[in-house]
């Protein structure tokens, strides 16, 4: 058996130890979230606009993110809608950001692997670092929209007659709980991967000038902050579709909470 | 736009004593803004000769065919440009580049872009090293701190704070990997993770009993799946593991492979255990009868719900990274298969890793917090 095999295993029974059936469906939920990576590259690989495929991609991964292995209707939609609307957002920020930065592609420090390789394979890298940096924050995105909408739940259910002001304000103070620990998720997350290339700047010496103008390291430090702000957009974002939604719909959520109420007591 | 103006109002209008508060932001804010427009304008202190492109003339396009039959095309511009900093400023030069459609390795020069260019030798033409990066770098930095202060006022002070200690640790710790000739990077890695964590939760819980407990929760999860991790390298003699794959390797890499997934690992166990720990601090100031049993099994509700999305972050993140050169090796007439075990196959594992890390944390969170809890209770009704 390959290493990948035995931890894949490990990782599914870990998974469905803990979480039971919730558990089970979430690891199914990397699974499907894989394939949909790969799919999109096979498909720009094709020749497809890499632009509209990644959101296709991104929407359904969002959609499997949140979705699988959560039961709570009322705040997963919320989340979905959120997230969906932040990745849309973001990628205003994204595309005039990438054209100015220019660090689409690779750089010197590539060289190695880039060896007898042909580079000329007329797919604009452009387009296709902008879509690594949205596919890559989708999941900060999702994770964030899910823990505000889940708290939001949770106090809707509590206060039914809450007004959607209150709400709005209520999100942004759950998100003031879970910022510090986002950040840090995504700092680590990106610099972990890439504690070797900064072995490489400290080892040969590069200057701090060196460094903020170096291709490979600002499109890293690009990616980190884009993350950042996707999470930050999030979080008002999803408070006001949770006091839109919850608001509009009265009847609808007065019978929501006796579902998440059941989860809560479980 | 709307939410922010919205959110300013509601502020102002529940607690009155915040509009002074809202004018320190916006001087800050305002500040910050100036500092970016400082870096756009900082060539004066590189020592690199920087010059600004004042005219560009493109030529005609040729095309590209490689042996992949990938058609591309390449264009190649005269440019006219002026030395903005060192003793030649303000000398004329010209330079030349050529770009591609792709854009690979290279790309195309606008009027007004500032870029880095060799050294002045009399006689011969400089070449462009590369565009100057670092605006878009503080823009950006700035957009995130004026959010972060708008929307999370002194918490996102503390995330920030947070965030660039352990900016600072890091690069500290690689500091004292290379300092140490024969050090091992995943032994001072471990170690300075210990710090990180400390650090990171002190920060965001302050100092107290919960945060010792987040802390015990958080090393021994990562802990347990990096143990578990090895038995399994050393039980399947890591097959199918292609350390080749890995990027800008200057060590050994099975160390630096570990390090790499230990750190990117250590912030997502943190936050999750941070959640559980909290829940069940709260739960048992409401219900201060609940038995350990319960704590543990709502400890273990809570994780459950948050364990999908957070592997889905770090998986999106290490797996996406690699896909420029992914794309590259498709193009470049290989399979799926070798594609896929040179680029993305030590991205998964690293994700089946973290997985682990974020999926064990929860029962030994769960229990570390029912039984230390239980513990301080008894303590108390001694007093």
């Amino acid at each position: 058996m390959t290493t990948f095999s035995v931890l894949a295993l490990l990782l599914f029974l870990a998974m469905w130890a803990v979480g039971g059936k919730q558990g089970a469906i979430a690891f199914v939920s990397l699974g499907v979230n894989f394939a949909l990576l790969f799919l999109t590259i096979v498909l720009v690989q094709f020749h497809l606009p890499p632009l509209p495929v990644t959101l296709v991609a991104g929407t359904i991964i969002l959609e499997v993110t949140i979705f699988f292995g959560n039961d709570d209707d009322n705040s997963t939609t919320t989340a979905f809608y959120a997230s969906v609307i932040v990745m849309l957002l973001l990628l205003l920020f994204i595309v005039p950001v990438e054209h100015w930065a220019q660090v689409a592609g690779f750089g010197d420090e590539d060289s190695e692997d880039l060896e007898g390789m042909s580079l000329y394979i007329g797919i604009s890298f452009l387009k296709v670092e902008i879509c690594t940096v949205v596919l890559s924050t989708l999941g900060a995105i999702a994770e964030a929209a899910m823990a505000i909408s889940s708290g939001l739940s949770e106090i809707e259910t509590q206060q039914p007659t809450i007004t959607g002001k209150r709400l709005f304000g209520d999100g942004l103070n759950v998100g003031k709980q879970i910022i510090g620990t986002t950040f840090n998720t995504l700092f680590f997350g990106f610099f972990g991967g890439f504690l070797s290339l900064f072995i490489w700047f400290v080892g040969l010496r590069y200057s701090i000038g060196e460094v903020f103008n170096d291709k490979v390291f600002v499109a890293e430090l690009l990616m980190v902050l884009l993350s950042f702000i996707g999470v930050l957009i999030t979080v008002p974002m999803t408070a006001a579709v949770a006091s839109w939604r919850w608001h509009r719909q009265p009847h609808q959520s007065q019978k929501q909470p006796v579902v998440t109420k059941v989860d809560v007591d479980e | 736009m709307l939410a922010l103006l919205k959110a300013g109002n509601h502020q102002m209008n529940v607690k009155p004593k915040h509009s002074t508060n809202w004018w320190v932001t916006l001087v800050c804010v305002l500040f910050g803004g100036l500092l970016v427009l400082g870096v756009a304008y900082d060539a004066p202190i590189y020592q690199r000769p920087i010059a600004k492109i004042t005219s560009v003339r493109n030529e005609r396009p040729v095309k590209q065919q490689d042996e992949f039959e990938n058609q591309d095309a390449t264009v190649h511009q005269r440019i006219n440009a002026v030395l903005i900093n060192t003793i030649h400023k303000g000398q004329k030069i010209t330079l030349s580049n050529t770009y591609s459609r792709s854009g690979a390795m290279d790309q195309p020069y606008r009027v007004g872009n500032q870029v880095f260019i060799s050294k002045l030798t009399r006689g011969q033409q400089s070449n462009i090293k590369g565009p100057k990066r670092d605006t878009v770098v503080a823009l950006l930095t700035w957009i995130v701190i004026s959010l972060l202060f708008i929307f999370m006022r002194s918490a996102g002070f503390m995330a920030l704070l947070s965030v660039g200690l352990n900016a600072v640790l890091f690069f500290l710790a690689i500091n004292i990997d290379l300092s140490l000739k024969n050090g091992n990077v995943f032994v001072i890695f471990s170690l300075i993770s210990v710090v990180f964590a400390a650090l990171t939760l002190w920060l965001v819980l302050g100092w107290s009993r919960q945060t010792v407990i987040t802390l015990t929760a958080t090393l021994s999860g990562t802990a347990l799946a990096i143990v578990i991790s090895l038995i399994v390298f050393a039980l399947t003699h890591e097959r199918g593991m292609h350390y080749e794959g890995l990027q800008y390797v200057t060590t050994l890499p099975r160390p630096l492979f570990l390090a790499e997934t230990l750190i990117g690992s250590l912030g997502a166990v943190m936050d999750e255990s941070t959640d559980i720990v909290a829940t069940l601090f709260e739960l048992q100031a409401e219900r201060p009868d609940v038995s350990r049993n319960q704590l543990f099994l709502s400890g273990r509700n809570v994780g459950r719900s948050i364990m999908g999305p957070l592997i889905n972050v770090l998986f999106l993140i290490f797996v996406a990274d690699t896909f420029p050169l992914t794309l590259l090796y498709l193009k470049n007439g290989n399979n799926w298969g070798y594609t896929y075990m040179m680029n993305m196959s030590m991205g998964v594992i690293q994700s089946l890793i973290s997985g682990l890390g974020i999926v064990l944390a929860i029962p030994v969170a769960s229990f570390v917090a029912s039984r230390l809890m239980k513990k301080r209770v008894m303590t108390d009704d001694n007093l």
